[in-house]
């Protein structure tokens, strides 16, 4: 019995608990990054107290936003989309919610441990062995799940988004495997280029795969039209799997690595353009006479912003990667703006697109709210938009600096305003969030008044 | 069809694991340098700075502090080598710089400073936005300091360079002191006439045509300067340096020739006098041993502030 309710066998509750999750740990990860980017306009705002100072705060957030929010999202969403689109059900839910709870214990873990300071030092590897290893399982156990699923599939053909899926799914664990270097020494440089490696595909291998994935899954079915070219889609996903993965380097671009490992990383970041304008010509032709869509429904409007921030990105990503414009533009908050349009305007919004489409299907519950899921938009779209000029222009007044020689004491006191502005703009995405949570909250544990009806008729009959 | 694409996934990923972390660890080996940090030079019942090192990491300091310098960073000290982070595991070359680079830090400010600065940023530094880690304990913040005191203390410079053998045999005759405050004085002026406008008022490389240069001006505050000779200074004026836009000012036929060049070889010995005063020199093994005082300071008492500190360099005048 109380097994049944902890691994629960029904159909879609592994899905749902998923997103759920993802849902309640986003509070706490975009709330640690909206606090500490206050921290950065009122440096002191506390005092002594660890857990609450900025790097303890980046760490959780950092980790929070990518294992918590978004990983748990894009399980929860593929654990709906895969037996959809194989016509088939979750190979074993109980499974999949036996993995929600460890995801879950293992989010815990790293809330406790990284705001204590408990780090790796290793950027987007801070998490400690044994969280390392319970991610690894859980991940394993993801793969098995969706991959079983697939062997079980009553369809013969495989659709684009099921190619994605899969490649991310065995990419990812490997990835992970060899990103973490929890039990390997490796001398300094050498560390520093398989955490790029890692660094890097943490999004490319799984972000952007799964994303682009569920881009694919729900452009066609929120239109209503068919996909524009498969043979588009083939080339994308191969163009994706080649150039994606050796890029890493390109973050430490003017360190004593080797030079022909630089050379690897620019040319494949720049050909990476390829794959991408590959995708969107096909997701924007698919969206071919039903772009009005985008002004009526939310699932649409969440995954068309999405697209074209992810033309931005993409654009942004090779543009400083080649080496004169990242030798202006390196270690400023240019490049901060950058991260958070991949993973809060592209990848969020998809993400958001996806449980905005799926959790109705998945529950049967229709959205509590409509006017909440437009306030989250316009706030997160518009607070994006805040944050991403504001950095960028903070980036370029620090780049403009560095390329100068003017004291840091100088030029950190110009961009003041601008560590306000975004301080601000966190504001509006995470309040954002916090409406799309209450009106998830709301639309899963209101009784609707028509079920409490039918319940009531059914005790008196 | 899918048993193809299934190889495929697994070869090309194989193939770039293959080639962008396999091939590194095989090929990229270099050696210890013997520049990087030395953490076996203070007390350690005093401070011990590999301790701080881990403290370092714990705080994560590296999310707004890195630790290489790059040819264009001005005033941050010698470049890094591959080989001085073969022990610097894990990596901190950190990510974005929200703060300055430290890279070279040590010795760059006393110690008590540094421990003032941890405790309450903006009362020695106004309008830093550094976080206050007044809750690190005594024995942290000691560590800590220790640890940011070693950065880059064995990066010196041990190759030097020679002129050409034609300005080194004595064949020109010295016309003027180039020791003397006086010479160094005169060479400021022609500095400031001819030199600035790419090097900068204060040799950091960053004068106004600097951002038209592809080849960027040499920024004469870094030690590596402290190894050139009088003749080799008098070399590099006089023959400019090819492939970059710095010109020659003498004339390269007749190098006595009074009348040759733009600069005559007096106004280029007066150049010289004042060039070799522009390269700072790196301290960091005094305040390492100061570490023993860092237990006086606190919260309220600021630092005595040296002269060193506010001296743009330190060369003799």
């Amino acid at each position: 019995m109380l097994l049944d309710k902890i691994f629960s066998n029904q159909e879609g509750s592994a899905s749902r608990n998923f997103m759920i999750s993802a849902l309640w740990w986003s509070i706490f990860a975009m709330g640690a990054g909206l606090f500490a980017g206050m921290e950065f306009s009122v440096p002191d705002l506390v005092h002594n107290v660890p857990q609450l100072s900025m790097p303890h705060l980046r760490m959780w957030h950092v980790n929070g936003v990518a294992i918590g929010w978004l990983s748990m999202g894009y399980v929860g969403s593929m654990f709906y989309m895969v037996p959809n689109l194989a016509k088939t059900k979750l190979w074993s839910e109980r499974l999949g919610n036996m993995t929600m709870w460890a995801w879950n214990l293992l989010m815990v873990g790293a809330f406790c441990t990284l705001l204590n300071g408990a780090t790796e030092g290793r950027e987007y590897a801070e998490l400690g062995a044994v969280l390392d290893v319970f991610a690894l399982l859980a991940l394993f156990c993801i793969s098995a799940n969706v991959y079983m699923t697939i062997v079980h599939r009553r369809v013969k053909k495989l659709y684009v988004s099921l190619w994605y899926f899969l490649g991310a799914l065995f990419w990812f664990p490997l990835v992970y495997l060899i990103g973490q270097r929890t039990f390997v020494q490796l001398p300094g440089l050498n560390d520093a280029i398989i955490g790029w490696f890692y660094g890097h595909n943490i999004l490319g291998m799984w972000f952007t795969t799964v994303g682009v994935g569920m881009m694919y899954y729900l452009l066609p079915r929120t239109t209503g039209n068919p996909l524009y070219s498969h043979g588009l889609s083939m080339l994308g996903f191969w163009g994706i799997a080649l150039f994606y993965a050796p890029t890493g380097t390109h973050h430490i671009l003017q360190s004593p690595v080797p030079e022909w490992l630089k050379a690897i990383a620019v040319i494949s970041s720049i050909f990476l353009l390829v794959p991408v304008f590959t995708v969107l010509t096909n997701f924007f032709m698919t969206m071919k006479g039903k772009w009005h869509l985008m002004i009526t429904d939310m699932p649409t409007r969440f995954t068309v912003t999405s697209c074209l921030f992810y033309l931005v990105t993409c654009t942004q990503g090779p543009f400083q990667a080649t080496r004169w414009i990242n030798w202006y533009l390196h270690f400023s908050q240019w490049v901060v703006g950058h991260a958070h349009l991949a993973l809060l305007g592209t990848f969020s919004f998809i993400l958001s697109a996806s449980i905005y489409y799926g959790l109705p299907r998945v529950t049967g519950r229709e959205w509590y709210s409509q006017g909440l899921i437009r306030a989250h938009w316009w706030l997160k779209f518009l607070g994006f938009l805040l944050m991403m000029t504001s950095l960028t222009i903070a980036g370029l007044v620090q780049a403009a600096g560095w390329a100068f020689g003017i004291p840091v004491d100088q030029w950190s006191l110009t961009i003041r305003p601008y560590w306000f502005l975004r301080a601000i703009s966190g504001v509006m995405i995470v309040l954002g969030q916090l409406f799309f949570a209450y009106n998830a909250y709301k639309t899963l544990y209101t009784p609707a008044k028509l079920e409490v009806k039918t319940k009531e008729a059914g005790v008196t009959a | 069809m899918y048993r193809a694409g299934a190889l495929g996934v697994l070869i090309t990923f194989f193939l770039i694991i293959w080639a962008t972390v396999l091939m590194p660890m095989v090929l990229f080996n270099p050696k210890p340098s013997g520049h990087g940090n030395n953490y076996a030079v203070s007390n350690k019942e005093v401070a011990d700075p590999a301790r701080g090192r881990q403290v370092y990491v714990r705080e994560g300091c590296f999310y707004c502090h890195t630790q290489f310098t790059r040819l264009q960073d001005r005033g941050y000290g010698p470049l890094v080598k591959a080989g001085d982070y073969v022990f610097e595991t894990p990596h901190q070359l950190g990510t974005a710089r929200t703060g300055p680079d430290l890279t070279n830090e040590g010795g760059k400010y006393p110690a008590q400073w540094q421990k003032a600065h941890l405790i309450n940023p903006r009362a020695v530094k106004p309008g830093s936005i550094m976080p206050s880690f007044s809750f690190l304990s005594d024995r942290d913040m000691n560590d800590l300091v220790a640890y940011v005191q070693s950065l880059g203390n064995e990066r010196k410079v041990t190759a030097y360079v020679e002129a050409p053998a034609e300005y080194m045999q004595g064949t020109i005759p010295k016309t003027v002191d180039t020791n003397s405050d006086a010479a160094a004085n005169a060479g400021r002026g022609l500095y400031i006439q001819d030199c600035a406008a790419c090097h900068g008022m204060e040799g950091l490389g960053n004068g106004p045509n600097a951002i038209s240069l592809e080849k960027k001006p040499a920024n004469f505050t870094r030690p590596f300067y402290k190894q050139y000779s009088d003749e080799f200074w008098y070399y590099r004026v006089t023959e400019g340096v090819p492939g970059t836009r710095m010109p020659r000012w003498g004339d390269g036929g007749n190098l006595n020739d009074p009348r040759g060049g733009i600069l005559t070889p007096e106004q280029r010995w007066y150049l010289v006098a004042y060039l070799k005063t522009l390269s700072k020199d790196r301290t960091s093994e005094d305040t390492v041993d100061k570490l023993d005082q860092l237990n006086s300071v606190g919260i309220e008492r600021l630092p005595v502030i040296t002269k060193e500190q506010w001296e743009p360099h330190s060369g003799e005048e």
